[in-house]
């Protein structure tokens, strides 16, 4: 390939396929915050543009850590893969200590640290997506053994899986898993041994869902609402109500009716819906290009990467937006069961926000570097 | 299976590449099915839920003084309803809510339990109530906008505004009369609401913009109230029945005030005797005894007579027929100014002689008396005043001076206020205008003049007489006031009995009529106290009554003594020359 990028240019600037849609996101992020979240913020905090400010604030402190992951240089990560995976591991048992963390909504996902409270479990993700990509690029030669290319990596995911589910937080479970079969799948596990523990997973899985009530009954609504549109199917008809109603152009921003206490966390889980409903269908395809524009770019990236922990990396990395955009909406959409996701850059929530950008940063280093090194 | 590892790892790249775009061009059609295909129907499931079919009624309109202080108002008192079948914790909700209400848990948490979309839990509750209820933020509550009528003066001219029922409907008074004045606009309205119940539509303004029109009355607060306080201590003083006391002026017609005791909180006028609710001021008729003597002798004077010409008095009883007639002041001759003074009962039956039956007749009935006034308030009486054809001899004697007829307070107080107006009957008012919600005027009552009774020299001459009552060796004395010449005529009449025919020994009805000042009288007063027990003369029972009344009212409204008029007159003759 001809670059003609100098080799000056910046990894953060060079990349312009990431950083466009990533800021254009977060932008849109920002507005649909406000709108959504102006009733609750009026309410709770007397402030209608409380979630708003300070989305803007994590939105801030987040393009600067974007910054630095795209000046990190990648490989550097290699050398602490052990010490990141302990760290999470370590975090992941600290937030089960009462005396750290914050509960909400009956889950204690949050952590407090020196004033900072965050969800160690989207740390957790990237944590887990860096050691896979170290792990599984140093074990290349042997990667079609059982015992060396699946159980260790398989293994690791089971930890994870253990610690997150007493939190409980069954989405990010979803989404490590099959981030984690993802680049199992890439660096080139032998598809035998990916499903191989399938006559293990479906009784957990059986009995994840059918002993714990509220994951059966949300499975149970999902697949028809609205025979109960007032409880268990509120929050799909609500999200389906709020789509459908805001037709091909939308009611326009701030004029949706759906946030006004009839979803459930509009600024969060259910800012797709909003979004749905103030800017329509146009603007749902516009926000589903530009996630398009990021995942198309970040496989390129991860094919063009000059060596195996360059590619597998960037291949997580997007699996870990593209896992998280399509599971939100597709709860938004009434074609997957609820659960507790973001969408990426722009749901309400700093934790979210933060790891995002950084994840999108490192995808630019790695781009930046194959370029420049050609 | 592809043996270059690059090459293996590129395409399984390029599979999860079409796999996440695949997913996203999926959930973007799923997108285009529900926002296109579905709109419509997803569109009216979302309208539904936030949109309901209300109707909206109007705030009532107002009923205010001459000064425009509310008497009868609208307050906020929403309406607490409930969608069962949102309502996810009935017990706890059951719980909080009949805390707040003060109602049983049970039965509330029965009603909230059954599956039903729509179920009335409580109706006009108090603002305070409203908001701990907005506080719980319960789902599937709602509160609605509403109003309910209420008496920031509680007793003060309750008998006059009257009062509201459970619908705002007016049930008695003002409030029954001009029910269809008062009673806000109707409109059926689709409003929306958030997810908690509140609505979000202007609701509030609607109401506000539909609210009835108002009643501006002629009832000055201060004075009603200053009215109704002497009332009330002149009926507990004399241990009596009730009593009625009414200001009016004179030149207009304008009633300033109308008090009856015993009253009652027309807030909360479930708690109180039925009999409290009535005007008695306009609904009840009584024998209205000696003060009738002045429009005898009026039309005595419009026939010829002096106030110098005398009559022979009998030396106190008088045989009509099987009946006697008693002077409680036994005299032989006394002028007409004297029949006045010391209201013999033998020198106006003399008078009623002299003129005949049908000039009485039709003297009273100019005056007003036994016809309604139609002063504006349900339920008036016309009082009883037979045809003169019907009068036997000792009826027209009766009548004279008061007995054999009844005339209700208002009428009264109209005829008094003729004499003080220079003869000039003028039509009672108590309606002064009809205002719109904004505050535009829809209907102004102009004061009317009904015709000239007698002439204005009978009048000086009838004020004179009337002013000597107050005066010294006068049945009325209690009633002057240093300052001012004050004119007035008492009544004491024994009370007709109900069981046999004639008179009941020891009930009496007391009462003092008069205006002041003599020359141009700003105030005519009435007062009439039903069965005092510890005195029973007008003089004795009304007349203090009337200038406590006068004295109060004159002071509130800056009515300087006439002697300090006229220095002040003088002071400012000097000047000029």
């Amino acid at each position: 390939m001809n670059n003609k990028l100098p080799r000056t240019m910046h990894p953060f600037f060079s990349e312009k396929t990431i950083l466009f849609p990533v800021l254009l996101l977060s932008c849109i992020g920002i507005v649909m915050v406000y709108s959504a979240s102006s009733s609750i913020s009026m309410d709770d905090h007397n402030n209608l543009f409380y979630y708003m400010q300070k989305q803007a604030l994590f939105f801030c402190i987040s393009l600067c850590v974007m910054f630095v992951t795209a000046s990190f240089p990648y490989r550097l990560y290699k050398s602490f893969a052990y010490i990141i995976l302990m760290t999470s591991i370590g975090l992941l048992i600290a937030v089960l200590f009462p005396a750290l963390n914050t509960k909400a909504g009956g889950a204690c996902r949050w952590l407090s640290l020196g004033g900072i409270t965050f969800q160690p479990a989207e740390f957790a993700k990237l944590a887990m997506i860096l050691f896979m990509g170290y792990s599984l690029a140093k074990k290349q030669k042997m990667i079609d053994q059982f015992s060396i290319g699946f159980f260790p990596h398989a293994l690791i995911f089971g930890i994870f899986a253990g610690l997150i589910i007493i939190q409980p937080d069954f989405g990010t479970i979803v989404v490590m898993g099959l981030i984690c079969w993802g680049m199992m799948f890439i660096a080139g596990v032998k598809i035998f041994h990916l499903l191989s523990p399938l006559p293990l997973v479906i009784p957990i899985v059986y009995f994840l869902v059918f002993k714990v009530e509220y994951r059966l009954l949300r499975i149970l609504t999902f697949m028809n609402p609205w025979d109960d549109p007032y409880n268990t199917g509120y929050q799909i008809t609500n999200s389906l109500k709020a789509i459908g109603s805001g037709g091909l152009f939308g009611k326009g921003i701030g004029l949706g009716m759906q946030k006004m206490h009839y979803l459930p966390e509009p600024h969060t889980d259910f800012i797709f819906s909003i979004i749905g409903e103030e800017l329509g269908l146009l603007g749902v395809l516009a926000i589903f290009t530009l996630y398009t524009v990021i995942l198309v770019t970040g496989c390129k990236i991860a094919r063009q990467a000059d060596n195996m922990f360059g590619t597998l990396l960037a291949a997580g990395l997007t699996l870990y937006i593209g896992v998280q955009v399509i599971i939100n909406t597709g709860v938004a959409l009434g074609v997957l069961p609820t659960k507790g996701l973001t969408l990426p850059f722009i749901s309400y929530g700093g934790t979210s926000l933060v790891a995002s950008m950084a994840a999108m940063g490192i995808l630019m280093n790695i781009g930046a570097s194959s370029k420049n090194e050609k | 299976m592809v043996n270059d590892p690059k090459k293996q790892i590129r395409q399984r790249i390029f599979i999860i590449q079409i796999l996440l775009v695949g997913c996203i061009c999926l959930l973007g059609i799923k997108a285009f099915d529900v926002q296109i295909f579905d709109f419509h129907d997803l569109t009216k499931k979302a309208e539904l839920s936030y949109s309901k079919d209300l109707i909206i009624k109007g705030e009532r309109g107002q009923i205010l003084d001459r000064y425009l202080n509310k008497l009868g108002t609208s307050i906020d008192a929403p309406t607490i309803t409930a969608n069962p079948s949102q309502i996810l914790d009935p017990i706890g909700t059951a719980t909080a809510l009949s805390k707040i209400l003060n109602i049983k848990p049970k039965a509330l948490e029965d009603k909230l339990s059954k599956n039903r979309q729509f179920i009335m839990i409580a109706r006009k509750v108090s603002p305070t109530q409203a908001t701990q209820i907005k506080a719980l933020g319960v789902q599937g509550i709602y509160l609605e906008s509403d109003s309910k009528r209420f008496y920031p003066n509680r007793n003060l001219a309750a008998q006059v505004i009257g009062f509201t029922g459970k619908d705002d409907s007016g049930l008695e008074g003002l409030e029954f009369k001009y029910n269809a004045i008062l009673e806000g606009g109707i409109v059926k309205i689709r409003v929306k609401r958030d997810g908690t119940g509140r609505v979000l539509d202007i609701n509030k303004k609607r109401r506000i913009e539909l609210k009835g029109n108002s009643i501006v009355l002629t009832i000055d607060k201060k004075i009603q109230f200053l009215s109704e306080r002497t009332l009330e201590q002149t009926v507990k003083a004399q241990q009596a029945k009730s009593g009625i006391a009414l200001v009016m002026k004179p030149s207009t017609g304008e009633l300033l005030a109308i008090a009856n005791y015993p009253g009652f909180n027309p807030n909360n006028f479930a708690a109180f005797n039925k009999n409290t609710y009535r005007n008695r001021a306009l609904t009840d008729a009584f024998e209205p005894g000696s003060v009738i003597k002045v429009f005898t002798v009026a039309a005595a004077l419009e026939k010829g007579f002096t106030p110098k010409s005398i009559f022979f008095c009998e030396k106190g009883k008088y045989r009509i027929g099987r009946f006697t007639i008693h002077d409680t002041h036994p005299r032989e001759w006394l002028t007409l100014n004297q029949i006045i003074q010391f209201s013999s009962n033998i020198g106006t039956a003399k008078i009623a002689e002299t003129i005949g039956k049908k000039a009485l007749y039709n003297y009273l009935t100019d005056f007003g008396f036994g016809q309604k006034t139609f002063v504006g308030c349900p339920g008036e009486t016309n009082g009883t005043l037979l045809a003169y054809e019907r009068w036997s001899k000792i009826d027209a004697s009766a009548i004279s001076f008061g007995q054999g007829l009844s005339v209700s307070a208002i009428q009264l107080i109209s005829g008094i206020s003729a004499i003080a107006n220079d003869g000039m009957l003028m039509k009672p008012m108590l309606i002064k205008k009809i205002i719109s919600n904004t505050g535009k005027e829809l209907q102004v009552f102009a004061p009317k003049q009904l015709r000239q009774v007698i002439s204005p020299k009978t009048a000086a001459q009838i004020k004179t007489m009337m002013n000597m009552v107050v005066q010294k060796n006068g049945t009325g004395t209690k009633a002057a006031m240093k300052g001012y010449t004050v004119c007035g005529k008492t009544s004491t009449a024994q009370k007709a009995s109900k069981l046999k025919s004639g008179y009941e020994k020891n009930k009496y009805v007391a009462a003092f009529a008069g205006f002041a000042p003599q020359k141009n009288p700003e105030l005519a007063i009435l007062v009439v106290i039903d069965e005092p027990t510890k005195q029973h003369y007008g003089g004795q029972v009304a007349a203090p009554a009337f200038k406590t009344i006068l004295a109060q009212s004159f002071s509130y409204l800056n009515i300087a003594p006439e002697k300090t008029k006229a220095m002040i007159a003088a002071v400012i003759k000097g000047e000029e020359h």
